[in-house]
């Protein structure tokens, strides 16, 4: 590596190094309580997952580069620089992290491994070693959101099918789907796929909202690959089309990355408060349910349903009495999965690693705790409301061969909603 | 065009769900040689945009993206 490659690394540390990360390096004992916190790690067994072995190959380059002792006697103090064997090792225990943060909630000094990491991805990035897919999908959203035009077409068709799919679910032939409905009282912030449009419209629909959808999809590859500005510019796509309508509020997903980038993250990227109140989609369902806006029989879903906590909604987001209180209310054969809420295990699924063909098998292999979980409910049904926790506990259910039924939250919901129509099966 | 277009890989992305046709579309653009085209047939509408915006911003050609039914059939040439 030259000394400008090394003055561009060390610089990417030193900027992203506050006094808060800086005390997370310095403070963490090695008492090991992570090993047993780590799906990745407890379903691996290998050393270079552990959270904080993944954490010391930062530490090591800090000590290097900003420490005296590790400046002049590295061998001594265990500083190393950030050559092509320390990058490679870092490319894998970083972008194999699903950045699911129960590392952090059993840290007795609550050390925060995945944002330590995010400094990790910064280094990689800079060193041209970025995850090359997790960077695709992110440029590619940016595509779209500064050539919208182009998609306008295929985009309004693509609804136009969705909506005549929710006029046959509601049987109601003025059913909506409004697109870029200016004065809307909410904008719905979708995935790009139409299972995430259409439930949701038709919930929105039967409990008379004031809603319009965009053309921008709420998921942020920006945010997992780990640049800030290509996360910033996903994001602000939405919030400027928000600003545009003229609505009230921002409903996202069954998403749990995207809820915590609008939630939490967009502020500060932006440096501008959020203009609306930010909302996730079961928070409104909820809402529904509990003052009447729309129906559910508790007799139309069969099975014993569990629920599964997405890291990023639940020990993340902090929501974790919503969609319980949504799943009780369309069944009375619930059982939770132990442990749970924020004690809940990673499915293995999240942090962008379902679209990293590379880390095939360290994701299967991570699954293992929510496996046991899922076999000792004795559930027939998971309710989840995240993509990639989906499509990661889809495939431990084809591999493991558990019968379970994986579902979104509000097909759910629409499956227990009275309605004249013809129900789907969910998805 | 499909008709005259040689194809070297069929993907069939029936039944996934937005944004995986675009990501098993870049994980298989590599095993096409550069000029070859891969024909790639997905359900989700949401790939009519995704698909062609991976295109533009990797540098390679949606030679089509046509509905057909209820799929959507793309010809997807690797031009780098």
């Amino acid at each position: 590596m030259d000394s400008t490659q090394l003055t561009t690394l060390t610089g990417v540390i030193d900027k992203k190094m506050n006094r808060q990360l800086k005390q997370y390096l310095d403070i963490c004992a090695r008492c090991a309580i992570c090993k047993d916190a780590c799906h990745q790690y407890v379903g691996t067994g290998d050393f270079k997952y552990l959270p904080a072995r993944r954490a010391e190959l930062i530490r090591q380059i800090y000590k290097k580069y900003f420490t005296k002792t590790g400046e002049f006697v590295p061998a001594l103090y265990e500083a190393r620089d950030p050559d092509e064997n320390l990058l490679d090792e870092l490319y894998d225990s970083t972008y194999a992290c699903t950045g699911c943060r129960r590392c952090m909630y059993y840290c007795p000094f609550s050390i925060d491994t995945a944002w330590i990491l995010s400094v990790a991805k910064a280094i990689l990035i800079a060193a041209g070693k970025g995850n090359e897919m997790l960077g695709q999908l992110a440029d590619a959203a940016i595509f779209k959101g500064d050539n919208a035009e182009m998609f306008n077409d295929v985009m309004v068709s693509g609804f136009e099918d969705i909506q005549e799919e929710v006029r046959a679910i509601t049987g109601n032939p003025n059913s909506q789907v409004p697109v870029n409905k200016e004065g809307a009282d909410i904008l719905y912030v979708a995935l790009a796929g139409a299972h995430s449009i259409r439930p949701a419209a038709v919930i929105f629909e039967e409990a008379g909202e004031n809603w319009t959808i965009s053309m921008f999809e709420a998921a942020n590859y920006g945010f997992f690959y780990g640049d800030v500005e290509k996360a910033r510019l996903i994001t602000k796509r939405y919030i400027d089309e928000a600003k545009r309508l003229g609505v009230k509020e921002i409903v996202v997903p069954e998403c749990g990355h995207a809820y915590r980038v609008a939630e939490f993250f967009y502020e500060a990227w932006s440096k501008e408060p959020m203009p609306f109140k930010i909302s996730h989609i079961l928070e409104k369902v909820d809402q529904y349910i509990k003052s009447g806006r729309i129906t559910v029989d508790k007799g139309l879903i069969e099975g014993k349903v569990t629920y599964h906590d997405p890291c990023q909604l639940g020990r993340n987001g902090g929501k974790f009495e919503e969609p319980r209180d949504i799943v009780k209310a369309v069944t009375d054969n619930f059982v939770d999965l132990t442990p749970n809420r924020a004690e809940q295990w990673c499915c293995g699924g999240g942090g962008g690693i379902v679209a990293m063909e590379e880390f095939k098998d360290v994701r299967l292999a991570s699954g293992i705790k929510k496996v046991e979980q899922l076999k000792a409910s004795g559930a027939t049904v998971l309710a989840c409301p995240c993509e990639n926790c989906r499509l990661q506990i889809e495939e431990l259910n084809e591999v493991h061969e558990l019968g379970l039924q994986v579902w979104q939250v509000i097909d759910l919901v629409v499956a227990a909603m009275p309605l004249k129509g013809t129900k789907p099966t969910h998805v | 065009m499909s008709d005259e277009t040689k194809i070297d890989l069929e993907l069939d992305l029936k039944g996934l769900l937005c944004p995986l046709p675009m990501v098993k579309v870049s994980q298989n653009i590599g095993k096409v040689e550069v000029g070859g085209v891969i024909r790639a047939i997905a359900t989700d509408p949401g790939a009519m945009a995704d698909i062609p915006a991976w295109a533009k911003s990797t540098g390679n050609e949606v030679l089509q993206a046509e509905k057909v039914g209820g799929e959507f059939v793309f010809l997807v040439k690797r031009v780098k």
